[in-house]
Formats: C-alpha cells, sequence, structure tokens
C-alpha cells in the first residue's frame, strides 16, 4: 500500500513538473494514440446506444433545444438577404482592423470526437494531432470565436482545453480598446469572468471582447472571446466585477472546430 | 496473484475504460457523467479485501490516468486509497450482504471523486475544484450504486477464475506478491 502511494506521487510530480513532463506526455502519447483507433471503432459500434440512453434522458432539453434550432433557422433565413452586404462590410473592418488570423494564420478543421472526458476539467477532444500540424499551446476557432487551446497533443488526436474550464485565462479588450483584462475560466457550470478591468472603467453590457495579443500571449489579436454580460462596482474594490458569456458556443456546436496554427512570439 | 487472474484483470480493467470513453461519456445528468473507474477498486476490495483493493485501484487508475486530460498518476493514488478504505470499513461487515455492494459503491465512488478533486486542487489543478460536488457526488453516487452489480460479476470472473472465493493475498506470501 505504502509503496503504491509511493509511485503514484512520484509520478504525479514527474507529470506536473515542467521539466519531466515530457517523459509521461510521451507515455499519454502512445497510449492514445494505440487507444484512439479503438475507442473510435466502439462508438461507431455503439454511439446509437448511447445516444438512446441520452436522448430518453434529456428528452425536455433536446424537444426545447430544437424549438430554438427552428427559431434560430428563421431569423437566419431573414439575414440571409442582409448577407452579402455584411460580409462586404465585414472584409472592411477585417481589413481595418488588421486581424492576422483571418488574413495570414493557416487553420486546420478537427472535428471533435470527444467532450468533458473528465467531471473535473471542460475540455474536448479533436481527431487531428501532430500528424496533422496540431501542436500544444494553438488556438481553437469556432464559428463564434475561441474555443480554446490545445493542451495536449498526440499523433492523431488532440485535447482542448476550453475558455471556460478554470484554468483557462486569455487576454482581452474592446474594439475601442478602453477595456483591457483577463477572460478567467471558472469552470463548466460557473459563468466566466473579465478580471483586472480597473473600478469604474465604463463598460457596456453586451460588448464583444477580443483577444488582445499583448506580451506574447497565447493567442493572435482579434479573435472574439466573450461577450460581456453584467457588471457592478463594488465601493472600495479596486477592479469591476464583470461576467462574461463565451462568443462561442460551447455546449452544442463544437462538432467541427479549427485550430488556428499560431505560435506565439516570443517576448525580447 | 496468478498470470491468469492479471490477464483478466487488465482485460476487465480495458473493457470499462473503453465503456467510460465510449457510451458512459454520453449519458450525462446535469452535466455530469457516472466513474467506472472506482468501482473496479471497490469491488475488488468487496471481494478480496483491502490490499487487493488497493493494488486493483492503483493498476486501474492509472490505465484511466493516461486517457484523461487530469494529471498522470491522480486517479491512481485515489484509487490506491479507496480500494484499501473500502477494504478496511467493510472487514467486519458479513460480506453475503445484499445492500453492501451498492452502499459501498455509492458512497466510496463520490467520497473518491471528491478526494480526486481535492488533491487536484493541492497538486495546482484548480479547475478540479470548481465544480458543482452536489451534483458530481449524487450523479456518481447513484450511477455508482446501480452499475456495481455488473462490474461485481466481472470483478469475481477475474479474481476468482476458479469460481472459488478465496483471498488471493493472503494465500501467498508477501515477498512473492508481483507488487
Amino acid at each position: 500500500m505504502v509503496v503504491l502511494l509511493v509511485v503514484s506521487l512520484t509520478i504525479i510530480s514527474v507529470d506536473l513538473n515542467g521539466r519531466t513532463h515530457s517523459l509521461t506526455s510521451g507515455v499519454k502519447s502512445v497510449a492514445n494514440n494505440i487507444f484512439s483507433p479503438i475507442r473510435g471503432a466502439v462508438v461507431d459500434v455503439f454511439s446509437p446506444i448511447g445516444n438512446f440512453f441520452a436522448g430518453a434522458l434529456h428528452y425536455g432539453s433536446v424537444q426545447s433545444e430544437n424549438e430554438k434550432l427552428q427559431a434560430t433557422i428563421g431569423a437566419l433565413h431573414a439575414e440571409a438577404a442582409e448577407k452579402a452586404f455584411q460580409q462586404k462590410q465585414l472584409r472592411q473592418l477585417a481589413a481595418l482592423e488588421n486581424i492576422p488570423y483571418l488574413q495570414s494564420l493557416s487553420t486546420v478543421t478537427a472535428q471533435t470526437i470527444n467532450e468533458n472526458s473528465s467531471n473535473f476539467t471542460s475540455t474536448i477532444t479533436i481527431d487531428k494531432g501532430r500528424s496533422s500540424g496540431v501542436d500544444v499551446g494553438m488556438p481553437v476557432v469556432a464559428a463564434g470565436g475561441l474555443v480554446g487551446q490545445v493542451i495536449q497533443s498526440f499523433s492523431r488526436s488532440s485535447v482542448v482545453q476550453l475558455v471556460n474550464d478554470g484554468q483557462s485565462k486569455v487576454g482581452a479588450n474592446n474594439l475601442a480598446n478602453t477595456v483591457l483584462g483577463t477572460v478567467d475560466g471558472q469552470g463548466p457550470t460557473a459563468p466566466m469572468t473579465l478580471d483586472q478591468v480597473p473600478f469604474d472603467t465604463p463598460v457596456h453590457k453586451g460588448d464583444l471582447l477580443y483577444t488582445s495579443g499583448l506580451d506574447a500571449s497565447a493567442y493572435p489579436p482579434g479573435i472574439p472571446v466573450a461577450r460581456i454580460a453584467s457588471f457592478h462596482n463594488t465601493p472600495g474594490a479596486v477592479q469591476e466585477t464583470i461576467t462574461v458569456t463565451p462568443a462561442a458556443d460551447l455546449h452544442s456546436a463544437l462538432s467541427y472546430v479549427d485550430v488556428v496554427q499560431y505560435q506565439p512570439v516570443p517576448s525580447p | 496473484m496468478t498470470p491468469r487472474v492479471v490477464l483478466r484483470l487488465a482485460l476487465v480493467t480495458f473493457a470499462l475504460l473503453v465503456l467510460q470513453t465510449t457510451i458512459v461519456l454520453s449519458v450525462r445528468i446535469d452535466g455530469v457523467h457516472p466513474d467506472l473507474v472506482w468501482l473496479l477498486a471497490i469491488t475488488a476490495a468487496l471481494l478480496d479485501g483491502p490490499e487487493t483493493g488497493a493494488i486493483v485501484g492503483f493498476w486501474a487508475g492509472l490505465a484511466f490516468d493516461l486517457v484523461l486530460p487530469t494529471p498522470l498518476g491522480l486517479s491512481a493514488l485515489v484509487g490506491c486509497i479507496l480500494g484499501y478504505s473500502t477494504g478496511m470499513a467493510v472487514g467486519s461487515v458479513d460480506r453475503r450482504a445484499r445492500w453492501l455492494a451498492p452502499v459501498a459503491a455509492a458512497f466510496g465512488a463520490a467520497a473518491a471523486d471528491m478526494l480526486f478533486a481535492v488533491l487536484g486542487g493541492i497538486f495546482g489543478q484548480q479547475q478540479m475544484v470548481q465544480i458543482n460536488f452536489l451534483a458530481v457526488a449524487l450523479v456518481v453516487g447513484l450511477s455508482s450504486a446501480l452499475l456495481v452489480i455488473p462490474v461485481n460479476w466481472l470483478m469475481r470472473w477475474a479474481l476468482f477464475p476458479d469460481g472459488v472465493d478465496r483471498s488471493l493475498v493472503s494465500a501467498q506470501s508477501t515477498s512473492s506478491r508481483p507488487w
């Protein structure tokens, strides 16, 4: 018993130590390369069974989600007429704002094969890995904006830490650059916060926040991260209390994501 | 532990690992899914005592750690503690009691998840304590109470290939144990 405890603690120490982490990540990589195809085959065979139980458990939410989707389709039809004009405007804005990830950075489209494999982390697993040019640290985006960052990369799959994970921190600002702070994940069930915004900074509900790209940030500038949901100033506090919602839909729109092949520029 | 037992334990662990990462992941209540890994330690402890529980919990946890995004070795540590604790806790209870396995599974699995989160937090993984503890404890505890029955059959098949319930640990001298 004591030997097993010591061995466990040693493995954890090796895994969490920055200098020896490559050893354990190598072992995990080999295990995932072997396990992924087996898991994939089992999913193909048994996914209808899992879907059946999931559908039975969540019938009410599936029904309401269907109604919401119907409403969304209607809204999209209405917007379609304006789309060409908006696209033209968007291209002009993108050029004006010089958003680098839209212009020069290449992306790898990946399919999500697993969501929240642990009850304690907010992650997804995608079907692209090092063999497709996906590496640790690369930002991951979906239609709405930033989804997260690659934290583990194996040969044919990768693990992405979502922006609402408790370990996620993203430097962000608004379009006018009047609000600068850190979008801080608080776990899958709690709302994200925008931290380090000085007291009395003027903010507006609904404002979209973008990756700032400052100081060798892990993310290129200009990717939508979150939208301000609520804010208040507490007397005596040094910073505002701001809650935000992810710009990307992290619950139902992550079937496919784009991995941005971006490596941060090291600080001088 | 004979090679036959080790092979059967490996097969059962692998089968549960595949189940966990496929079907079980898609069964979520309030965003929480059942955790099968703890059932291996609990059933091994119920069937063959604290030492076997600790050993099975350690290796099963290590196997699950390989495919989870949490720190490598954390599930092994918790599995080891869980297996040993369960074996010790039920030491004075009649193991033929029908209520024992579901009750041990419910409380053991819920406690293991709490310990897993707290240890993760201590090891610097702050996101692991930013969860809805009540939802995790309820979903994992109740699902474990149900799922322990089939896992108990599998564990009995793995630990006692001859169909005879005799302790594998006490039958051997300490020096001959492979761990």
